[in-house]
């Protein structure tokens, strides 16, 4: 019974190593480069991806320990994931506080001092820390990772249910989502007034049916009988999204280019994870499940191995790549913003994001070889001691 | 005029000398300056000599407190400069600038401030604090939407402002997003949006207007020039809009 050793499954590092380059290069306003991301050519945008795919690997991994060592061990190891995504999103705070301190320190213009109290939660400390620790307060940058540690918190509770009602778990998971758009339910942040930037109730759905196709792979369900027949709508849905958002960015750029339904449907709601953003998702997981096989011989190659360690590497990964972009915004708007330093903040942050990665890579690499042990101290008979 | 297009403008800075009846300094790109839309309800008064009412509804940049007096807040450049060029109406321009509130916050004081001054053009500068405070775009693209129809209905033209540009909030706050939702609802509605932002970037990557290391009784001064050269812009965009 227990699940032989798998073969990780490139796709999900590579994509999600994708998604994290996105959310560097979407994160930086007035990017050139996010005319080349995904949120340019579809109506939803690298989030969706890292949300999704996230779901996905929980239940792959946290579903191979629950079979191994049981629910207690499975979910001792989820919330300890869920304790490091919380430490780092702490972390990434306080470099939040520092920058804007700093900012603040620094601001010398009349024309905004009346308007721009962006500083405002300075003048009540005590009030915002505890409202990040609570992650009620989300400043830009540090919305996703609430999302992502409130669904780990409630992951052993679904890890276990999606192993015996999957579909239950997913009606479920619709309804609520269902609930958000109809009748527009949302949880309250700081300051007043606010809502998390990411509506847990709507983008848990996300979560939720990766973690259940997740599942569903584990176990080696036939996956390709549903995409089949659903691949001819998938393609019509997304070939129809992409033409028309498409057309939106090209009007950006070029004027008088028609943008087709922008009125009707624009703008597209991502706090509540609009379903225009939904179904096109949807409809690329049909065809990139169909399309792109777990053995694809481009995974392995030399240009996709350094994606496919950003994605494996994900939570490292991604708060530095939310530093860096708050970095180079920083330094687009304070020193020069013209298409030679575009081009240079990107290279530099997606290179070191990748270069972090590899780091990484070699260094677990590393902490996992058996360590050389002096002969003198070794005593045949004694198997591995833990390091401290 | 789209947005991505306003911001090449601004950075590769096509220089521009200032029409000859302006200070040099207002210059800005040809581009920035143009009005692709006409403002018919007040083309109609100012054909017929009728006096006009212009309501500027806005935050703190519309009541011009950086400069220390309402006189000198970009409204009352504005209304100058139109009196100058149409000196057969009587022109009137209502300041009602009120600090820190959101699109939706003024859409509440149409009523009271707006409707009740009986106004043939609105000028709206908006979207600041939704920026800010990071007030969701679909909220924020409503309530403007709200206004744009609430006027319209009452066959009031519209001109839409835009924020502010400084190097310093630029890099502390996401302006673009609401600044793109702005000058699309714009031109959703075919509703002229008044550059200040792209005009404003121009004018700190020029050196012209810079705040930089000048002294606190200075500053006043320097904000003042600035509001004289929006209101002076904004008067020769609209006056591109009468035919």
């Amino acid at each position: 019974m227990p699940a032989p050793a798998r073969t990780r499954d490139l796709r999900l590092d590579f994509f999600r190593g994708v998604a994290l380059v996105f959310i560097f290069v979407d994160h930086i306003p007035e990017n050139i480069l996010s005319y080349f991301t995904l949120q340019a050519v579809g109506f939803y945008d690298a989030a969706e991806v890292f949300i999704f795919i996230s779901g996905f690997t929980a239940a792959l991994v946290y579903g191979q320990r629950l079979v191994a060592k049981g629910a207690l061990y499975a979910t001792a190891q989820i919330w300890r994931r869920a304790w490091q995504l919380y430490v780092a999103h702490v972390f990434l705070f306080v470099i939040f506080i520092g920058e804007v301190s700093y900012t603040v320190m620094t601001f010398n213009n009349p024309m905004y001092n009346e308007e721009m109290r962006v500083a405002d939660f300075l003048v009540h400390p005590h009030i915002a820390v505890i409202k990040a620790l609570l992650l009620e307060f989300q400043p830009t940058f540090l919305d996703i990772l609430p999302l992502y540690i409130l669904m780990m918190l409630i992951f052993p509770a679904i890890l276990v249910s999606i192993r015996r009602r999957p579909l239950l778990v997913v009606a479920a998971s619709f309804l609520l989502y269902l609930a958000v758009q109809i009748l527009g339910l949302s949880v309250p942040a700081y300051p007043e007034g606010a809502t998390w930037y990411f509506n847990p109730m709507a983008w848990q759905f996300l979560f939720i049916a990766g973690a259940v196709l997740g599942q569903g792979a584990a176990r080696g369900v036939a996956l390709p009988v549903l995409s089949r027949a659903l691949m001819p709508v998938a393609i019509v849905v997304l070939l129809a999204a992409m033409v028309v958002r498409l057309s939106w960015t090209i009007a950006g750029v070029w004027d008088g280019f028609p943008t087709l339904l922008l009125k009707e449907l624009w703008p597209v709601d991502k706090t509540d994870l609009s379903p225009i953003r939904l179904v096109p998702f949807l409809a690329t997981v049909v065809l990139v499940a169909a399309w792109v096989k777990p053995d694809a011989a481009f995974l392995q190659t030399r240009a996709a191995r350094p994606l496919v360690r950003a994605g494996a590497q994900s939570l490292e990964v991604f708060c530095l790549g939310i530093v860096l972009s708050a970095l180079g915004h920083f330094i687009l708007a304070e020193y020069a913003s013209g298409l030679a330093m575009q081009v240079a903040v990107n290279v530099v942050g997606i290179g070191a994001m990748l270069l972090t990665a590899r780091m990484l890579d070699w260094y677990k690499a590393m902490d996992r070889a058996p360590a050389p042990r002096p002969a003198m101290v070794t005593r045949p008979g004694r198997g591995d001691e833990a390091p401290l | 005029m789209r947005l991505a297009v306003l911001a090449f403008v601004a950075l590769i800075g096509v220089p521009l000398g200032a029409a000859a009846d302006e200070p040099a300094e207002c210059g800005v790109p040809a581009e920035l300056g143009q009005i692709g839309v006409s403002l018919p309800h007040l083309a109609t008064r100012l054909h017929d000599k009728d006096p006009v009412t212009i309501v500027a509804i806005g935050g703190a940049s519309t009541a011009g407190a950086a400069a220390g007096s309402p006189d000198l807040s970009y409204p009352a450049r504005l209304r100058d400069a139109l009196a100058a060029d149409f000196p057969k109406s009587t022109i009137r321009v209502v300041n009602k600038g009120v600090p820190r509130q959101s699109a939706q916050q003024q859409l509440e004081r149409f009523p009271s401030d707006v409707i009740a001054e009986d106004p043939v053009l609105v000028i709206w500068e908006t979207g600041t604090v939704d920026a800010v405070h990071d007030i969701q775009i679909d909220d924020f693209a409503g309530a403007l939407q709200h206004g744009i129809d609430e006027l319209r209905n009452r066959a009031i033209d519209i001109v839409l402002v835009d924020m502010q540009f400084s190097h310093s909030t630029a890099a502390m706050i996401d302006f673009q997003r609401y600044l793109s939702t702005l000058h699309r609802v714009g031109e959703l509605d075919g509703i002229y949006v008044f550059p200040r932002f792209a005009m404003m970037r121009y004018w700190s990557e020029q050196n012209v207007f810079n705040f930089d290391g000048v002294a606190a009784g200075e500053r006043a001064k320097l904000a003042a020039r600035v509001y004289d050269c929006i209101g002076r812009r904004m008067a020769r965009a609209i006056r591109q809009a009468i035919p």
